[in-house]
């Protein structure tokens, strides 16, 4: 082994530094995983809520939609996360960094989600709501039982990586002091003056994410069976 | 008293008129036939009587009931007044079984296992009691349509609508579906259907109705349409079409 063998391992995964910083990294990787589950639990509800919504096809209640919708994927995440940690509190709403994570990460979800399903819905043809509608099925019971479950097979492709992409922002977090992986791992190579947390954090999101990356695949084969 | 009595049904697209005061009746029991050419309005005049289409003028009478009354309960009036698809329109994300069962148990509220054995007997009734599991996509059309007719069956409708339900079956396919709809007649459903069979309007019939440019044209037993139509309009349509009379 060579002097400069060494010197790598000393930098990038040193033992000493990995063993004293481990419960920061773990520590980090509970509350990514908790805003990661907060997100998609209420990104997705959310952006189901505004395609149904859409799909009512009322104007007055389609519009808001589709500029939201818009607007969100237009912004940058980061930007979204900034404007609304800094602005809120200036409307007498001033949030912790872990609620401002999520709600910014809801909001960017939902759009996309949105735009996902009201694709799927659209992709539904419209004798499937009249069939349903022709038994006697209210609107929303055609919706639930015939349209949704054929919309959102097709979306979840589309929506599965979405929502890893969208969920792999929660490092953005670090900028306004939420104390998950990237955040914790800066402040322990700092403090260490080793980047060997940061090679640490890069192995925690791929303990975090990998999982969900193999699951959207199989999910994705497995839910599209016809 | 009839079962569907419509009387100076009225439809427009903005400024098309495409139903021009249409009156019809169909009394219990019967099989009537509406024949005509492409955009005659035959189906708009099938989709008013369950409210698909909202009429924009004249009355519907279904099993009583005002269906052009602006309190009428719809869902109700949907499960009286059954409809068969062109298209078929299942639902491809449900086995056959399912398809039929599920406003059984979503509409009338039906236990599960009371909706199965329902639409068991639904799908026996159109000779598909072995097709029960099956998905959509593996039936072949005919088999597909006879799911949709079973589905209509199931809720026991007072009248099922057909619209066109042969026309987007291959040739060898569309025997298995009229089959199914001459042993609903025996059995005294009361049915109104929309098609270019004119063998099988001729043959099974109780009624013809010819219709064009949106009005009833003429209607009567199909010896009389077929064999000795008094109206120009008629026998120019038949003649076109007469070739499949036999």
């Amino acid at each position: 082994m060579t002097a400069g063998d060494s010197g790598f391992l000393f930098t990038f995964f040193n033992p000493a530094v990995a063993k004293q910083y481990a419960p920061d990294i773990a520590a980090g990787m509970l509350v990514t995983v908790g805003v990661g589950l907060a997100v998609v639990v209420t990104g997705t509800l959310l952006g189901l809520a505004l395609a149904v919504a859409r799909a009512l096809g009322r104007r007055a209640l389609a519009w808001p939609i589709v500029a939201f919708a818009d607007i969100m994927r237009s912004l940058p995440p980061l930007v979204v996360l900034i404007v609304l940690y800094f602005g809120l509190p200036s409307l007498g709403l001033p949030l912790s960094a872990f609620a401002v994570t999520w709600l910014s990460l809801t909001l960017v979800l939902a759009a996309y989600a949105e735009e996902s399903i009201w694709a799927g819905i659209r992709a539904v043809p419209d004798g499937q709501l009249e069939a349903a509608r022709s038994t006697g099925m209210r609107w929303w019971q055609a919706m639930r039982w015939v349209v949704l479950p054929q919309a959102l097979s097709r979306a979840v492709p589309p929506l599965t990586n979405r929502i890893i992409s969208i969920t792999k922002n929660t490092a953005l977090g670090s900028v306004v002091a939420l104390n998950e992986i990237l955040n914790n791992a800066q402040g322990a190579s700092s403090h260490a003056g080793n980047p060997t947390p940061l090679m640490m954090a890069a192995f925690a999101y791929l303990v975090v994410f990998l999982p969900l990356v193999v699951f959207s695949r199989w999910l994705e084969q497995h839910w599209q069976r016809r | 008293m009839p079962i569907l009595d419509i009387s100076g049904l009225r439809k427009s697209y903005g400024a098309t008129e495409v139903l021009r005061g249409v009156d019809l009746q169909v009394r219990a029991g019967e099989l009537v036939c509406v024949i005509g050419p492409s955009g005659s309005g035959k189906s708009t005049m099938l989709c008013c009587c369950n409210l698909l289409e909202t009429p924009t003028g004249g009355t519907i009478f279904a099993n009583g009931h005002e269906v052009t009354s602006p309190l009428v309960n719809i869902n109700r009036l949907r499960q009286e007044v059954g409809m068969v698809f062109q298209q078929f329109n299942l639902y491809p994300h449900l086995s056959a079984l399912d398809n039929v069962a599920l406003a059984l148990r979503q509409v009338q509220r039906r236990s599960r296992d009371e909706a199965a054995s329902l639409a068991r007997a639904a799908l026996e009734q159109v000779g598909l009691g072995g097709k029960a599991g099956s998905y959509p996509s593996e039936l072949s059309g005919g088999q597909q349509q006879r799911v949709g007719i079973a589905r209509a069956v199931a809720l026991k409708p007072q009248v099922i609508l057909f619209d066109e339900p042969t026309s987007a079956l291959d040739p060898e396919l569309v025997e298995d579906v009229l089959n199914v709809m001459r042993d609903l007649r025996t059995r005294g459903m009361t049915m109104l259907v929309v098609t270019h069979e004119m063998a099988f309007a001729h043959a099974a019939a109780d009624r013809v109705v010819f219709m064009d440019g949106g009005v009833v044209v003429e209607q009567g037993t199909p010896a009389e349409v077929f064999e000795n139509p008094r109206e120009a309009r008629t026998r120019s349509f038949l003649a076109r079409y007469g070739s499949r009379l036999s």
